[in-house]
């Protein structure tokens, strides 16, 4: 048998795949090594384009944002996942349907819905957090969150911990049902509590769960766009930049061609990396 | 387990559980104002609970042309990746010819490409097309960044199509394609459900395509519709309660009706 | 190397435009649209039922964008090579000029000879050219000043202030009643540069202004500092809402017209919402010089401006031109103002009042109109987009306290000198 009916059956996938995917990843990399004046571009200019990522101190700034987002997403929302499917998995199946339906729902929410929604309760005029911390007695406590440099990146990955967390339930939950029961059944001959078997069963089996959960993360960290475009647009001034704005203020506000593909590619470069070590380490299990 | 551990973890179910719905409840609220008066605590029920914004955004506002248009996309793009990724992830899975695995890796590179870094020359590409401001022009471009986890989830449901049965069905002399659409199709349903719903919902989530691509008012999608009417109707909360609702209630709808589909096609990856 | 090189294969096996066209068509650009911040929709749509006859049986082929977006998306036109033939389109200055530059637009001297035009002044003019030639045709006219609520006003007695000394006096007296004075929103990022820009023209004078846009002065000369410290010292003394960086410009505008606020500091873009919106007695004034030796002025723009493809053929060119005449004629104007919520350049106060524009309106434009010598630049519109784009964050950690006026001065400096590097500083 000859194999020319598989590559009938992958080149319409492989066709718009490379038409809309691959080609415009090797045009940007062609783009970076160019001049440009009004996305017209002038000459070739070898790593020149390159050489202003060193003193762009918003690229540095929103590559950190983008780490400290990473190490946001795995103190809260993952950890906040791990526990609550702990916690469900002992539970009956009834309420183990309606919670993870309950807490998966914010994921089916666009994130611009999200962004919008969220904005509201984080407004400095009507917000529903400072109003509810005025009524607590606590309005001093009430900030404008989204606008002060200090908290606006914290406030911001709250709203992705709510869309993504549901997610982190439904991955752990479906490990732990796979765990054998018969090791917790010892454990409780042994009277150990509710938390060491937690710490010592439950977390340590989960470490491939956790593993997938955070590198999906990291990778989705690298990613997202939406949230901050429609909540602060990387402000107030540079607090949640990240490197999608960066990149899309770049291209479509400044019109700087050849460094939008700089930043295309540097960010093209550090997911693949991301992604290459992500697969290595879960192949290794 | 000691009763104060159950209960203290019930506890900390039902606060998950307010995070997740509180804000949820809170656009319902603010979509049923009668008027809606911002400056004048945000939990006051609304009473007598009207629909007036629901339709006015309907109608008035284009939300049922963005509605339509995004349904549209979101069709289009769900049946195009239908109509490949099964293919590609079929002969991935159960056939044998040269360059498979650097085919395969090329696919899972894709797995993680962000939309905005191929955007600088998808853009100019679509331009050359003619494909700016028409719905082809999200459509495209959608399917193929959609198609590395579609190729991949269909890979991993192909697997488990046992061999004797694709065997059987070429013994009887039929082509691969009529194996395929026999024999396989209907063995891997379950997934096939599970790729139309996250394919359907990537798509009628995505706001970055649409939004740079479509420029006349009638052509937007319903997420692009909701962002901006924050500017455009300036404080009408009620009104833009009323569009993010609608932008995402059919979602929710789909979610609850078939969340095991949903979660399957979701953790696609993770398990295996 | 043009950038749809890489694109040729595609093209080649996807393309299906095929057109063959017998009478003249003139693309065109605008944003007109039925609702929102310029809904001149129904007057466009009038003026092209007028202008036709003009255009010679050519046809006008229209497109709508947002005009928040249109900015964008007519770079990117640029940069494809695939320009309308027509737009109406913005900012001018520095980014006209860089279109001009890499010849995408069509100079209009020759039009402006013909058909005389003189209702564009030389500051207009000259923020419309590059190096000698003029490339937009401006048509309405955007004035910033102060909004307030005249009941508020009288309940608190306060008069509206003449001098720099009464306006901060009644700012003094608004916080000590419990009213917000100013009612000031700069989620979006460039609400802002429009305060600033009525501050540093208000301050440093126009002369200076432009010392710095045209010659060698830097922008951390010290009346801009001064331009600086004092925007941040009226955010600084609660003189607006609490957490105006996350207030939206929208929130902000429905903030003063609940009554909450006393003043707001925008344009004339807005007046017929705050015409509609407001349920008290509504007046605007112009904000005084905030420093001594400075003559009383405002900041104007154009807010957008006509401009012409340089692919378009003669034909178009022509047929396009004599349909531009014909929407700024003295009798489009008149439509403008009536039916567009637009006041075009070269109204004067005296047909305002003849055409029956509302008493705000006129309030506005002949406070505005009556200091042309002295009325200033418009930062967003003037400057690069690289400039822009620093200006816009910069401006938010400036008022939210995060830098110095020093520090930001700096930045924008640096912004403006390589911005200068680069070739993008505007030579009318």
């Amino acid at each position: 048998m000859t194999a020319r009916p598989a590559y009938l059956f992958l080149l319409p996938a492989l066709f718009l795949y490379g038409a809309f995917v691959v080609l415009p990843i090797l045009q940007v990399t062609a783009y970076s090594f160019f001049s440009w004046d009004n996305g017209i571009a002038q000459g070739f200019v070898g790593f020149a384009n390159y050489a202003r990522l060193g003193s762009d101190t918003v690229f540095w700034a929103a590559l950190s944002h983008n780490a400290i987002w990473v190490v946001l997403t795995l103190a809260f929302p993952l950890m906040a996942g791990l526990l609550l499917a702990a916690i469900l998995a002992e539970r009956g199946p009834r309420t183990i349907q309606i919670m993870s339906a309950i807490y998966f729902l914010p994921r089916t929410i666009p994130l611009v819905v999200a962004g919008i929604i969220w904005g509201w309760i984080y407004n400095p005029l009507f917000g529903l957090l400072n109003y509810g911390l005025d009524m607590l007695g606590l309005g001093n406590l009430g900030g404008a969150w989204l606008a002060e440099e200090s908290t606006a990146l914290v406030s911001l990955n709250v709203v992705g911990a709510w869309t993504f967390f549901g997610f982190c339930v439904v991955i752990y939950l479906g490990a732990i049902q796979s765990i054998d029961p018969s090791l917790y059944e010892a454990a409780e001959v042994d009277g150990a509590p509710w938390w060491r078997k937690f710490r010592d069963i439950t977390v340590p089996l989960l470490r491939n769960s956790t593993l997938f959960l955070g590198l999906y993360a990291a990778i989705e960290a690298m990613r997202f766009f939406d949230l901050v475009w429609v909540t602060t647009q990387g402000g107030p001034g540079y607090a949640t930049e990240v490197l999608t704005t960066h990149v899309y203020k770049t291209f479509f506000l400044v019109g700087d061609f050849g460094y939008a593909a700089v930043l295309s590619v540097v960010l093209l470069v550090i997911v693949l990396s991301l992604s290459a070590i992500a697969f290595r380490l879960l192949r290794a299990k | 387990m000691t009763r104060f551990t159950k209960h203290s973890q019930t506890i900390i179910l039902v606060i998950f559980a307010l995070y997740a719905l509180a804000p949820v409840y809170l656009v319902l609220l603010a979509s049923m104002r009668s008027e809606a008066d911002l400056f004048n605590g945000p939990l006051s029920l609304p009473w007598p609970i009207n629909t007036s914004n629901y339709l006015r955004v309907w109608s008035d506002s284009g939300f049922s042309t963005f509605f339509w248009n995004s349904l549209k996309i979101s069709v289009a793009v769900t049946v195009l990746v239908l109509l490949t990724a099964p293919l590609a992830g079929y002969a991935f899975a159960k056939m044998q010819f040269r360059g498979r695995e650097a085919l395969f890796a090329l696919f899972l590179a894709g797995l993680v490409v962000p939309a905005p870094s191929v955007i600088v020359a998808l853009y100019g590409n679509l331009q050359t097309l003619g494909l700016i401001d028409t719905h082809i022009g999200v459509i495209l471009p959608q399917a193929a960044l959609l198609m590395p986890f579609a190729v991949f989830m269909m890979r991993t449901v192909m697997q488990d199509v046992p061999d004797e049965l694709i065997e059987a069905a070429t013994m009887d002399g039929a082509g691969p394609l009529y194996g395929f659409l026999t024999v396989v199709v209907p063995l891997a349903r379950p997934g096939l459900m599970s790729l139309t719903l996250i394919v359907f919902l990537f798509s009628w989530q995505e706001y970055l395509l649409p939004l740079v691509v479509l420029q006349t008012e009638t052509l937007k999608t319903i997420t692009v519709g909701a962002a901006s009417l924050q500017g455009r109707y300036g404080v009408d909360y009620g009104g833009i309660a009323a569009a993010g609702l609608i932008a995402f209630a059919p979602l929710v709808v789909l979610f609850l009706t078939m969340q095991r589909s949903f979660v399957r096609g979701l953790s696609a990856g993770a398990v295996k | 190397m043009k950038r749809t090189l890489w694109g040729a294969p595609l093209a080649l096996v996807l393309a299906t435009q095929a057109v063959a066209q017998d009478t003249v068509v003139v693309t065109q650009w605008d944003q007109f649209a039925q609702s929102g911040i310029t809904a001149a929709g129904p007057a466009m749509d009038e003026l092209i039922a007028t202008c036709k006859p003009a255009l010679n049986g050519a046809e006008v082929l229209r497109t709508i964008a947002p005009s928040i977006g249109i900015r964008d998306s007519y770079r990117l036109a640029v940069s494809a090579g695939k320009t309308p033939d027509l737009a109406y389109t913005w900012p001018a200055a520095s980014v006209l000029a860089g279109y001009a530059r890499v010849g995408a637009l069509a100079p209009l001297d020759d039009y402006y000879a013909k058909y005389g035009w003189d209702q564009v002044n030389a500051f207009y003019k000259g923020r419309n050219s590059y190096e000698g030639k003029v490339y937009g045709l401006p048509m309405e006219q955007d004035l910033m000043g102060v909004y307030f609520n005249k009941d508020l006003f009288k309940e608190n007695g306060l008069a509206v202030p003449t001098t720099y000394a009464e306006f901060q006096a009644v700012v003094e007296a608004l916080k000590a009643d419990g009213i917000i004075p100013v009612a000031f929103g700069n989620r979006d990022r460039w609400p802002a540069t429009n305060t600033f820009s009525l501050i540093l023209g208000l301050t440093a004078g126009r002369a200076l202004e432009e010392k710095v846009f045209f010659g060698d002065e830097p922008w951390t000369n010290p009346a801009f500092l001064q331009a600086a410290q004092t925007f941040q010292d009226w955010a600084n003394s609660d003189t607006f809402p609490r957490g105006f960086n996350g207030v939206g410009y929208d929130e902000a505008n429905a903030l003063f017209l609940s009554g909450r606020a006393a003043m707001t500091i925008t344009g004339t873009w807005v007046l017929q919402d705050m015409i509609r919106g407001a349920e008290f007695d509504l007046g605007v004034f112009m904000l005084p010089p905030l420093a001594d030796g400075v003559a009383p002025g405002t900041m104007w723009g154009e807010g957008s401006q006509w401009q012409m493809s340089a692919s378009a053929s003669p034909e178009v060119r022509d047929a396009a031109a004599a349909y531009l005449n014909c929407l700024v004629s003295p009798e489009s104007r008149q439509v403008w103002v009536q039916k567009g919520y637009t006041v075009p350049i070269g109204t004067t106060p005296a047909e305002l009042a003849e055409w029956g524009a509302n008493p705000v309106v006129q309030e506005f434009f002949t406070g505005g109109l009556a200091t042309p010598d002295s009325n200033f630049y418009d930062l967003h519109t003037t400057l690069p987009e690289s400039v822009t784009q620093v200006l816009y964050p910069e401006l938010q950690r400036l008022v939210g306290g995060e830098v110095t006026p020093e520090a930001f001065l700096q930045s924008m400096q640096a912004a403006w000198e390589t911005a200068g590097a680069n070739g993008e500083r505007w030579i009318p």
